[in-house]
């Protein structure tokens, strides 16, 4: 959106529009809904948000070891000596790591890749956080490597790569179990998915 | 009388980008439509009804309803996943790179049957064999001839004589092959060896499978995969992007007999 979409507005409230209109899912009518609303907060909620772009943009860093985002370097989880430093959980994103904890059934480490191997986007391994994840998987310490790709075309096809270049034998790679989601529907359920489920299916 | 405004296709799913908070923009071939980019609602729930039905490489029977911008996917059903393909590093990265190949030359509102069905078959013979190059080869000269664009292997562009058995010169920019008295101004203009002439005219008489079984030494190999890649790219008006990964599982690959 360029000035000229709104004149009449006054230059600084132009501005606000425009910047939001850049975000990601924001066209140029909730742009202006937004910067609308923004000018209507208290003045001590208005601040407090610009406030947080401000200290995200100047504290958050990639965690040496796990390339997580956080404040400090290596983060909470990497730092922990209660997780398990024999099993790393490699995620595509740091939105992965908080649906993972949020479960409470994983105690291991993390590896975030930020992104796929998508060869139409022209996103290659190089552009992923992969040389930091095999130079961990090379200390003897760790057991296991568990690819949580996401389970698209592209997901798998990352998990394979990383299967086939990641350089220890005695390594356990694993990923984590396909099947039905709680509250599926068998009849809606492709055939991929369901021929995954009766492969792992369990006894009751 | 007003127009349907629901339609059934079948298509094959080429891409897709998430937009909004768990839909899905899937750019799709369809056998009737040519390509078609839908909205699936929701598709990135996991408990979408949708979920599964619409990830690329897969042949699904859609039912589509017409959209003010864009048509909305509102039921899925897969007709052939290639799950065999998709468990295979190599085969994922070559059915990416047709499927970019379909993208850049299918057009919406222009069904072309002919290109619809050169991917299905492309991809099966991918799926029975994902280490074999040829059928890459194989799609990019038939996705010239459906497209209008089949280089001339027989007669020489510019003067018309009959081409001898011989080496000649190749040009996506004068339409093929040219013979050696003639030298027009070309950029493009690269050698073209007997043997690869002899493989081009084969890929054009020949089916699919027949060609997939051809086996040939490295330095022919590299040389037709160079000659197609850059004639497609030439036409394409761009660089193919899925190219490079598969360039590079190609170069990481022990280097042998070419399949």
């Amino acid at each position: 959106m360029t000035q000229e979409n709104i004149s009449g507005a006054a230059p600084s409230l132009s501005r606000l529009v425009q910047e939001l209109n850049r975000l990601p899912g924001i066209g140029p009518k909730s742009a202006q809904r937004l910067a609308y609303y923004i000018i209507r907060l208290p003045d001590d909620e208005a601040y407090a948000l610009a406030d947080a772009v401000t200290s995200v943009k100047q504290n958050i860093v990639f965690c040496e070891e796990c390339q997580n985002l956080t404040d400090a370097s290596p983060c909470q989880v990497c730092s922990d000596p209660r997780r398990d430093q024999t099993i790393i959980c490699v995620v595509e994103d740091p939105l992965d790591v908080l649906a993972m904890e949020r479960t409470r059934s994983f105690r291991g480490l993390y590896h975030v890749l930020h992104g796929v191997i998508s060869p139409i986007n022209g996103i290659g391994p190089d552009q992923l956080r992969l040389k930091e994840l095999f130079s961990r998987l090379d200390r003897p310490e760790v057991a296991e490597m568990v690819v949580a790709t996401n389970p698209t075309l592209e997901g798998e096809a990352t998990a394979m790569y990383i299967r086939r270049h990641q350089g220890r034998s005695d390594l356990r790679v694993t990923h984590l179990a396909r099947g039905l989601p709680v509250g599926g529907s068998l009849e809606y359920t492709d055939e991929t998915t369901l021929t995954r489920a009766f492969q792992g299916r369990q006894e009751i | 009388m007003a127009p349907p405004r629901t339609y059934r296709c079948e298509s094959i799913i080429l891409s897709y980008t998430p937009v909004d908070e768990a839909d899905l923009l899937v750019t799709m071939y369809t056998r009737d439509r040519g390509k078609v980019k839908a909205i699936g609602k929701g598709a990135r729930r996991a408990t979408s009804k949708l979920v599964g039905h619409l990830e690329p490489l897969t042949v699904v029977n859609m039912s589509m309803a017409n959209g003010r911008s864009m048509d909305i996917i509102s039921q899925a059903e897969v007709v052939q996943s290639f799950s065999e393909l998709k468990g295979d590093l190599d085969g994922i990265s070559k059915g990416l790179y047709l499927a970019e190949l379909v993208d850049g030359f299918g057009a919406e509102d222009s069904p072309n049957q002919n290109l619809y069905q050169l991917m299905i078959d492309s991809l099966t013979v991918l799926q029975a064999d994902p280490e074999s190059d040829m059928p890459l080869r194989f799609f990019e000269f038939h996705l010239l001839q459906v497209s209008g664009l089949m280089p001339e292997l027989y007669h020489c562009v510019e003067c018309r004589i009959e081409l001898e058995p011989d080496a000649h010169r190749f040009s996506p920019n004068v339409g093929g092959t040219l013979c050696l008295e003639c030298n027009p101004e070309d950029a493009h203009l690269r050698p073209l060896s007997l043997r690869a002439l002899k493989v081009l005219r084969l890929l054009d008489r020949s089916g699919i499978r027949a060609a997939s079984k051809l086996t040939m030494d490295d330095s022919l190999a590299d040389e037709l995969k160079s000659l197609l890649s850059t004639t497609v790219s030439y036409w394409l008006g761009k660089e193919i992007r899925s190219n490079s990964f598969l360039e590079r599982l190609h170069n990481e690959s022990t280097p042998g007999v070419y399949k």
